[in-house]
């Protein structure tokens, strides 16, 4: 209730409204002055509305890369946490390459990922779990790591498994941190797709291919529609994983 | 009901027989030293505790009491010495659930209810066979039976805290640990709290092992108390006063006459005044 009304109430949402407000009109005024540098609102406003299903379905497209590859790398760092988490050996071996795959620049590896798993789309949906896991792992395991000592001890006592401390006791702790990760590489995971799209050379499609294609032959209303898109559906990702954790969390007790 | 060994005149060869009795718990010789500490936590430590009885050390922070618990509980190995828990390591204690272990902050599950966090030692290490109690009629004892749906955030410091007892005593361990489980609350909630777990322990009889700050509290609750300092342990202080123990015992000559006995050992012990 109490949010409810926090959320309704102006304070909530006038700033934030005329920070946006200013920012359309400083963009007007610039494409006004000089449209070669910024298309007008209404230029990209037009494109989006006149062409809604160029915009959605490589939208979606670029979304059919997104989710599988956070998805997929979601889960994988998920399982090496746990590994990581039960064996200090396993932290050994894993760390050290999951912090080099991070400091990478992995958008350089695209060409190779094509040569190996051809034109479609696997190469991008590779490249999309690779850009987005290390996040992924680092709070998975932090997660792990948060429950608390006093109860590890209650555990500890009782001669608990492992496998019932982990599911009892580590994974429900971790919670709020699978959470913050999942609001960290959702999003990231669109940006990932967008980007493999750029430079994945290959199928025709996607939006992030597009904003390539428009962005050199000058298009600029085009390519900022297509940005203005991406941008919308990170938002709408994000709002669905914030809405889960919320719920969720409140429901685990822990908000 | 027999001394402590750790009264004068036990000597250790009398405890080297009792770590095998299955009617005692028993520290003999145990020495423990962590190496950030300029003194050991454990220094030497000789015990024997009978079995039913409920045995509290006090002493000041820093002064290895718990480190003596959690030796008992298998949480630290000792250096030296031999530890036993009715005639088995704590190791295999802990596997057969003999057990309860309460910490300083109850460590309650924020995710579970009052009721599925006194379930939670049922759900665990299943393979050995404990004598479960009815938690939801535990929690009634401790005055918790309304509050059993609710989660541990909605509850006070004191309730936590009796949740956690009921935790310990849900699956009937032989022995009670417990680790100031009493020193985060206020002085009113305190001694409540005491008079419930004296209420369970007197149906139940397990035997405990306190660790307290507190003068009141070791007199109103144990059959024992040793002081601790500096990882050594003083010969037990025996407890005479009449059980079932009912609130305003603090108010009587006879609680008085060994609250004031304990200070005396504790001033003798560090030379302050034993608050």
């Amino acid at each position: 209730m109490a949010r409810a009304t926090e959320a309704a109430h102006p304070r909530t949402w006038v700033p934030p409204l005329v920070v946006f407000g200013l920012l359309l009109a400083v963009w007007q005024a610039i494409a006004l002055h000089d449209h070669f540098l910024l298309p007008t609102i209404s230029a990209v406003w037009g494109q989006l509305v006149h062409h809604p299903s160029t915009f959605l379905v490589n939208g979606g497209d670029t979304l059919a890369e997104a989710v599988p590859g956070v998805a997929i790398s979601y889960c994988v760092a998920l399982l090496l946490a746990v590994a990581m988490n039960q064996s200090r050996l396993v932290t050994r071996a894993i760390l050290p390459l999951a912090v080099t795959l991070n400091v990478s620049p992995l958008i350089a590896i695209a060409p190779a990922l094509v040569i190996a798993l051809g034109f479609g789309r696997a190469p991008r949906v590779v490249m999309t779990a690779l850009i987005t896991f290390f996040p992924a792992l680092i709070n998975s395991l932090a997660g792990l790591r948060s429950a608390d000592p006093k109860a590890l001890e209650v555990f500890e006592t009782l001669s608990a498994s492992r496998w019932e401390t982990l599911w009892r006791l580590q994974l429900p702790s971790s919670l709020p941190y699978l959470f913050a990760a999942a609001r960290v590489v959702v999003p990231l995971s669109v940006i990932g797709a967008a980007i493999s799209e750029m430079v994945a050379p290959g199928v025709r499609s996607g939006l992030g291919f597009w904003i390539d294609q428009w962005s050199v032959s000058g298009q600029l209303d085009l390519a900022w529609a297509g940005i203005v898109t991406l941008a919308t559906f990170g938002l709408l990702l994000t709002a669905i994983v914030v809405l889960a954790e919320d719920r969720v969390l409140r429901w685990r007790g822990f908000r | 009901m027999s001394l402590p060994l750790n009264t004068p005149g036990a000597s250790a060869p009398g405890l080297s027989a009792a770590v095998n009795d299955e009617g005692y718990i028993v520290l003999s010789n145990v020495t423990k030293k962590f190496p950030t500490m300029t003194w050991p936590a454990l220094d030497h430590v000789d015990l024997a505790i009978q079995k039913g009885s409920f045995f509290t050390v006090i002493g000041p922070s820093g002064a290895g009491k718990s480190t003596l618990l959690r030796a008992l509980a298998g949480l630290v190995q000792p250096d030296s010495g031999q530890v036993s828990v009715f005639g088995e390591p704590p190791s295999q204690a802990s596997r057969s659930k003999h057990l309860g272990w309460v910490p300083q902050s109850p460590a309650l599950l924020p995710w579970r209810t009052v009721l599925e966090n006194v379930r939670l030692p049922l759900q665990l290490n299943r393979r050995a066979d404990c004598d479960a109690r009815d938690p939801e009629e535990i929690l009634g004892r401790l005055g918790l039976g309304h509050a059993q749906d609710l989660l541990p955030a909605q509850l006070s410091g004191g309730m936590r805290q009796r949740v956690a007892i009921a935790r310990a005593f849900a699956f009937t361990p032989k022995l009670l640990l417990m680790d100031e489980p009493f020193g985060a609350l206020d002085e009113m909630t305190r001694e409540h709290v005491a008079h419930l777990l004296l209420e369970l322990w007197q149906a139940e009889r397990p035997t405990v092992v306190f660790v307290t700050h507190s003068v009141t509290e070791a007199v109103v609750l144990s059959d024992w108390v040793a002081v601790m300092g500096m990882g050594k342990l003083m010969p037990a202080l025996a407890i005479g006063l009449a059980r079932p123990r009912p609130e305003g015992i603090e108010d009587t000559a006879e609680f008085h006459e060994l609250a004031r006995e304990l200070r005396g050992q504790l001033r003798k012990a560090f030379g302050g005044t034993g608050n």
